[in-house]
């Protein structure tokens, strides 16, 4: 049996935990916490999952979870109070929530998503529900050894391993985790089952060093986000890119439901049967139609367009302008969802990639494009052109007003032309 | 009461003037007898304001504060929650949590002279203001309130209006897109009554609000009469859910209108994209 330093003994911020003991471990958090953990279900997908019984669940620590955790922070589907109203008047019932949690095996991306959510909750006047959630919610995360397809947190800066921001930090040693602690909620938790674990040793240390190193090497995507954001700040997207994801968009909110940092939320009513109701909140998402429009339907982003371009520039610019960091933590989730590649990751290729060309030079390819594919006739391009002199308009948009070209076709041949993946194979068919 | 920002406070309606066919300006009072001596803001905040089963709106104050428990809201009927609210009776009860959002800046009007500019409802937030300044006439110089309505009994406030210019050095002028039969006032957009008023001389700050369309045209003109982009003042509406910038939905780039504004100078404005 190995066995570390013995209860009392003052703890170091390295140590070790074999795994034989992890499941023992767990079953101990399991006793003074909600434990929630990354869970291979039947289906063979990973994901978070309360856990009431380590043995009758398989942990999974191999694979990203499919969704990110922050429902745990902000469900889906909230209520933030009842009410009720009789003679006296009305009476609110508060909802609240402090159970304490312990969240094991996130990733560094989640993690750092959960960061990204305190910089929105905890500004200016705070957000009792959140709070009470994060207050009581210990975070252990998991290094990465293993990036997956669609990651690139190494190039958002938030991973694959942690500098600071987790309550302990686990490393996959093999037959041992290496153990570090960060904030002292951390060291409080593990204070009290230090049987557990032995202090790390220099061999430890180096071993764990050399994981993280061969991680970083493993990513399949290098994205250059400042540059990136460089070309959003400087108006450096040809417009029909805009316009393209706009019309490959189909308004589902996956990106955003799926994405660990967007927060955006709606609030509304639910009545009651009688005298009585509750206000709701639940997760809303820019690219929704309704999301900015107006009494009397005044919409400041009407098109799909703009929304979309607004999604890139407020994760990208906005936030980095405001927090210092852009909001997207490189999980690739929304590479995995968005069926019509308008992710971050093909988004920031697209852009690094894009020549330099005007507007108007986009436009003629597309014209011709249309043309080559038999799309369009030489005499409505011309009709088309014309009236795009006059209006100011995107060219696609101008042709599919006149009735020339549906959307599908023009969304395919802008994407050839903007050499968005997955689109180059289907023009031909 | 609570430190939880999304719970409203119980407000009692006192009064209910009907202003126009479509706008009514509700006096409430809190229930809570503490909230109701604490409660201040400043002109400009609004309120998110719950009509329960149909949800929350931010309207803005329309009272002055320097009229202590008078906490009026000037609302139009514009959709299912405002058609709602103008349901309600005096003694019924809404629900108000704020004041919230940056005020009017009160301290830069001091010693000046004042032009509002108001479209439609837009009259209601300047009332505050314009209130507020006649109450401390003192301390501005003079003041001049152009206001444009859809049509004659469109125009809301009208025993004020008729009020404001018995003051000293106030002027109001009124302007109608549709005249009736009986209406000898001007017609036409707010724009055609800056002949009329007398706009000369320095130091004169403007505070406007209406619909974005009035808002790009007196904006257009101020600037060529000379006005610098910090000594107009405006406000923008955009749909606000939580009201405490945490919701996302009333973001203009990376501003949000209800704790960055929803007042702004024109300088200010014009740093935020148009359609992002
Ligand atoms: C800062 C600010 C101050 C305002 N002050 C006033 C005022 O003094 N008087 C006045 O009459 N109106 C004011 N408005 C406009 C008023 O908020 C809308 O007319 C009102 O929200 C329409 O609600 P509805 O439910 O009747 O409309 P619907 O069309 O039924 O709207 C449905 C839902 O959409 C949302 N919504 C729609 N329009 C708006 C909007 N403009 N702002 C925010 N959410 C919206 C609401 O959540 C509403 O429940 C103000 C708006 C803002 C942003
Ligand atoms: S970008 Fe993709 S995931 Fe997001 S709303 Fe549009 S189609 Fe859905
Ligand atoms: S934008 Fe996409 S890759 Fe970035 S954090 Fe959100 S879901 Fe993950
Ligand atoms: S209304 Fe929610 S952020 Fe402004």
């Amino acid at each position: 049996m190995r066995r570390a330093s013995g209860k009392g003994e003052m703890m170091t911020d390295k140590l070790i935990l074999y795994k034989e003991h992890l499941n023992s471990f767990l079953r101990k958090i399991t006793k003074g916490f909600e434990l929630i953990a990354p869970v291979r279900n039947t289906y063979g997908d990973t994901l978070f999952e309360v856990i009431s019984s380590v043995d009758d669940v398989r942990i999974d620590l191999t694979n990203r979870p499919i969704l990110s955790p922050k429902r745990f922070f902000m469900p889906q589907v909230e209520t933030l109070f009842a009410y009720r109203y009789d003679k006296s008047g009305y009476t609110f019932k508060d909802a609240a929530d402090s159970t304490p949690r312990v969240i094991f095996g996130l990733r560094s991306c989640d993690t750092r998503g959960i960061l990204f959510y305190d910089l929105i909750f905890q500004e200016g006047l705070k957000d009792k529900y959140y709070l009470d959630r994060r207050k009581d919610t210990i975070l252990i995360n998991l290094g990465c050894n293993q990036p997956g397809e669609n990651c690139f947190c190494k190039s958002a800066q938030s991973g694959p391993f942690l500098t600071y921001g987790y309550d302990i930090q686990l490393t996959d040693l093999g037959d041992r985790f290496f153990v570090e602690i960060g904030r002292p909620r951390g060291r409080e938790l593990l204070a009290g089952w230090s049987y557990f674990f032995r202090p790390a040793t220099q061999t430890d240390i180096d071993a764990q060093y050399e994981v993280v190193l061969e991680s970083e090497s493993k990513f399949r995507h290098r994205l250059d986000f400042d540059a990136a954001i460089e070309k959003l700040i400087n108006q450096e997207v040809d417009p029909a890119v805009w316009e393209e994801l706009g019309n490959r968009c189909q308004n589902c909110g996956g990106c955003a439901y799926v994405c660990p940092t967007c927060y955006c939320f709606n609030i509304f009513d639910s009545p009651g049967s009688g005298k009585e109701g509750e206000r709701l909140r639940t997760w809303d998402a820019c690219t929704f139609a309704g999301f900015s429009r107006l009494a009397g339907g005044y919409n400041p982003r009407q098109d799909k367009a703009q929304r979309i371009k607004r999604r890139f520039y407020h994760k990208l610019f906005y936030d980095k302008q405001k927090y210092n960091i852009p909001s997207c933590v490189g999980c690739g989730r929304c590479a995995d969802i968005c069926f019509g590649r308008i992710d971050m990751l093909s988004f920031i290729r697209l852009i690094s990639e894009q020549r330099e060309r005007t507007h108007e030079s986009a436009h003629r390819r597309l014209g011709e494009l249309l043309l080559e594919a038999g799309l369009i006739s030489r005499k409505d391009l011309d009709s088309a052109i014309e009236k795009q002199a006059a209006t100011g308009k995107p060219l696609g948009a101008q042709l599919i007003e006149m009735g020339m070209a549906d959307k599908e076709a023009i969304a395919r041949a802008l994407g050839y032309q903007l050499k968005i993946p997955g689109t180059t194979e289907t023009i031909e068919d | 009461m609570s430190n939880n920002i999304y719970l409203p406070h119980i407000a009692v309606i006192k009064d209910i003037k009907e202003e126009t066919g479509d706008i009514k300006t509700f006096t409430l009072a809190f229930k809570d007898r503490k909230l109701k001596k604490s409660f201040s803001f400043r002109p400009g905040q609004f309120m998110m304001v719950s009509v329960f089963q149909a949800g929350e709106v931010p309207i803005s104050i329309s009272s002055s504060p320097t009229q202590p428990g008078n906490l009026q809201l000037s609302i139009k009927k514009a959709g299912s929650l405002t058609g709602k609210i103008h349901g309600h009776k005096v003694g019924d009860e809404i629900g108000l949590r704020g004041p919230y959002g940056r005020s009017f800046p009160v301290e830069r009007l001091i010693g000046k002279n004042l032009l509002f500019v108001a479209g439609g409802i837009g009259l209601a937030p300047l009332r505050s203001l314009i209130n507020y300044a006649l109450d401390k006439r003192a301390e501005f110089g003079r003041v001049t309130i152009l206001h444009g309505a859809r049509t004659p009994s469109d125009i809301p406030f009208r025993h004020e209006l008729s009020r404001w210019p018995k003051e000293r050095d106030v002027k109001v002028l009124v302007t109608v897109d549709r005249p009736d039969s009986k209406w000898r006032g001007n017609v036409g957009p707010v724009t055609t009554l800056w002949n009329k008023a007398d706009l000369s001389g320095q130091d004169t700050l403007a505070i406007i609000c209406g619909p974005p369309v009035m808002i790009s045209f007196v904006v257009m003109d101020l600037l060529k009469m000379g006005f610098s982009e910090d000594d107009i003042i405006s406000t923008l509406e955009r749909h606000m859910k939580c009201g405490v910038g945490k919701c996302g939905h009333c973001s203009i780039g990376h501003q949000l209108t209800c704790v960055d504004g929803p007042v702004f100078t024109y300088r200010e404005m014009k740093e935020l994209p148009t359609d992002l």
